[in-house]
């Protein structure tokens, strides 16, 4: 049983990364290779506030997301006024600097050794979360409020927006928005469903170090969005389900643990080269991709 | 003392600065006359050192294996133009998918190389190399050869591209593709052209740089962003401007690693290109053009 509710919430945890990474690929036509970057500094966020400034549940939750869209603004604001390339550059040299610090810079984040004994939240000071089926119900609780919120987002007038500034960029601009602002905005609450996973992992698995947010991770979450389907919440479901249960099937067919990691990231890039053929939306996508 | 000190630095950072100047005009050739986004470029660089050391393994001898992995490294960049680049090229796709094809070759690569060989960083020549004193400063025989062999490199790829018909087909196809096939050229077999001396280009950096400090699968990214980083800031559209930029790249890594640590070498990178991003996207030698 303890096995079946640890797989649920991972899926829940990655509902919340790729449903970020959606916003920006499916609704928005941005490709960042930083989301586990912004994992990664929602979850070492998370350890601040909670061993450092000792703060709640609500508290601590708005801080990590808070931090983590700050961070976001450090790519946004010098790159999304540029060519579609340089956003991707940019993405890619944030996700390799961050891991750089989180791996490098030993005080503040004990390195390569990783931060162990990270406390479960509590709610007001007075419930505790604890216990794998405490946090099945926690997961399935958020990332169900952040499903119903992303839809509730991308069918206001703000998620219009963001289809407009997919299909046709100018046309929205010519219409008198703020394309720059909209990107920024779509970027940054990326960033926070980026850092509410990361708040969840660290104090669901309590242990943290840097290998968990590498350059590998991020490229593993896109595939999982663009596998599950880009611009669509049932896309970004299935997509969540299906990573985290085929090493599991791996697992299930032998396949030796020292090469199942290796093996994983082949046939997720496979997957990726073959649907760039045949099905460039992904396999529930709603939205064909456009110059 | 102090002064031979910076000196030091100095020319270490210009060799370095020659290698990244060579992969930074590989990438240039690609990404000016295809805009692909070429992900792959660091896994070749990667890919060529471990053929090197496969043929130093099985006693080839030093300048057979290293000529056997640059065939290879060609072919790796021929075969992924034409498995993954060309087919998107022909259905007409926007080039976001090529980013996103290029990024799963990518992965694949990196991870095959990992299975066959292991994640380990690999050690190619155990010998201590010969130092040269050059005044008050060192220089080694593999700093020696980096050095010249890069800038012939990146001397005959300028004479290619401003002497030849080759060269000036390139120079169109930056400028227009469409309207270069139109002259009846054959866009297809430049492409090839292009991907084949490209990956030539980038493994001979990866031969040069692992037979001195070894190697290890993930080393390619490390010269991706840095030859994309030299491209922006020499100004895209341009060639001679990357070899300024890779050069500048390596002297400054240089006098980080000299005065800070190594560790930070990459963050200093990043601050760099988000420097010239903020205060002139357009780089060194850009016109500002507005896209559309």
């Amino acid at each position: 049983m303890a096995y079946y509710l640890h797989i649920l919430i991972m899926i829940n945890i990655y509902i919340l990364l790729i449903l970020g990474m959606n916003l920006l690929l499916g609704y928005t036509n941005l490709l960042s290779l930083c989301h586990a970057a912004f994992y990664g500094i929602g979850a070492y966020l998370t350890v601040f506030a909670l061993m450092k400034l000792n703060l709640s549940f609500f508290p601590a939750l708005i801080f990590v997301c808070a931090g983590t869209v700050v961070a976001s603004l450090v790519i946004s604001l010098p790159s999304l006024r540029l060519h579609g390339d340089y956003f991707i550059l940019v993405t890619l040299g944030f996700m390799m600097v961050v891991f750089s610090i989180m791996y490098n810079c030993v005080p503040l984040t004990n390195g390569p050794y990783g931060i162990s004994d990270i406390p479960r939240p509590t709610f007001f000071g007075l419930i505790k979360v604890d216990g794998i089926p405490g946090y099945a119900l926690l997961t399935t609780v958020l990332s169900a409020s952040s499903i119903a919120l992303f839809k509730v987002l991308v069918q206001s007038p703000f998620g219009r927006v963001l289809r407009g500034i997919r299909d046709e960029e100018i046309m929205v601009e010519s219409l008198g928005r703020n394309v720059f602002f909209f990107k920024v905005l779509a970027f940054a609450i990326s960033a926070a469903f980026a850092a509410l996973a990361g708040f969840l992992y660290a104090t669901y698995v309590t242990y943290i170090d840097p290998t968990s947010f590498t350059l590998d991770e991020s490229i593993f979450i896109l595939s999982a969005a663009i596998i599950g389907g880009t611009g669509n919440i049932i896309g970004s479901i299935v997509g969540a389900i299906f990573v985290i249960i085929m090493p599991e099937i791996i697992r299930a067919i032998h396949i030796p643990d020292t090469i199942a990691p290796n093996v994983r990231q082949i046939i997720y890039g496979m997957l990726l080269i073959i649907l760039m053929y045949f099905r460039p939306k992904g396999l529930l996508g709603k939205y064909e991709f456009k110059k | 003392m102090e002064f031979n000190y910076l000196l030091q630095f100095l020319l270490n950072g210009l060799v370095m600065g020659a290698i990244y100047a060579m992969v930074g005009l590989g990438f240039a050739l690609v990404y000016n006359t295809t805009h692909i986004f070429h992900m792959v470029y660091g896994v070749i660089y990667t890919a060529a050192a471990y053929l090197f050391y496969f043929f130093l393994q099985c006693h080839f001898g030093v300048l057979p294996s290293m000529g056997l992995g640059l065939v290879g490294a060609s072919l790796l960049g021929y075969l992924i133009e034409k498995i993954i680049y060309r087919p998107l090229h022909k259905k007409g796709f926007p080039l976001v998918l090529f980013i996103i094809s290029s990024i799963g070759a990518m992965i694949v690569l990196i991870n095959v190389i990992a299975l066959i060989w292991g994640n380990e960083t690999k050690i190619l020549n155990p010998a201590i190399s010969m130092v040269f004193h050059l005044g008050g400063i060192l220089i080694t025989d593999m700093q020696i050869y980096q050095f010249a062999i890069s800038i012939i490199m990146i001397i005959l790829i300028m004479i290619l591209l401003k002497r030849t018909k080759l060269g000036i087909i390139l120079r169109a196809m930056r400028d227009d593709s469409d309207l270069t096939s139109s002259f009846g050229v054959d866009i297809l077999r430049m492409r090839t052209y292009i991907f084949i001396i490209s990956s030539f280009m980038v493994g001979l950096a990866g031969c040069l740089v692992a037979y001195d400090v070894g190697m290890d699968p993930y080393g390619g990214m490390n010269i991706l962003l840095i030859s994309i980083v030299a491209l922006i800031i020499g100004g895209i559209g341009h060639f001679e401007g990357v070899i300024a930029g890779g050069m500048f790249l390596g002297i400054i890594q240089a006098l980080v690693v000299s005065q800070i640590s190594t560790k930070w070498a990459e963050s200093f990178v990043f601050i760099i290109l988000i420097a010239f991003l903020l205060l002139r996207p357009q780089g060194i030698w850009g016109k500002r053009v507005r896209e559309i």
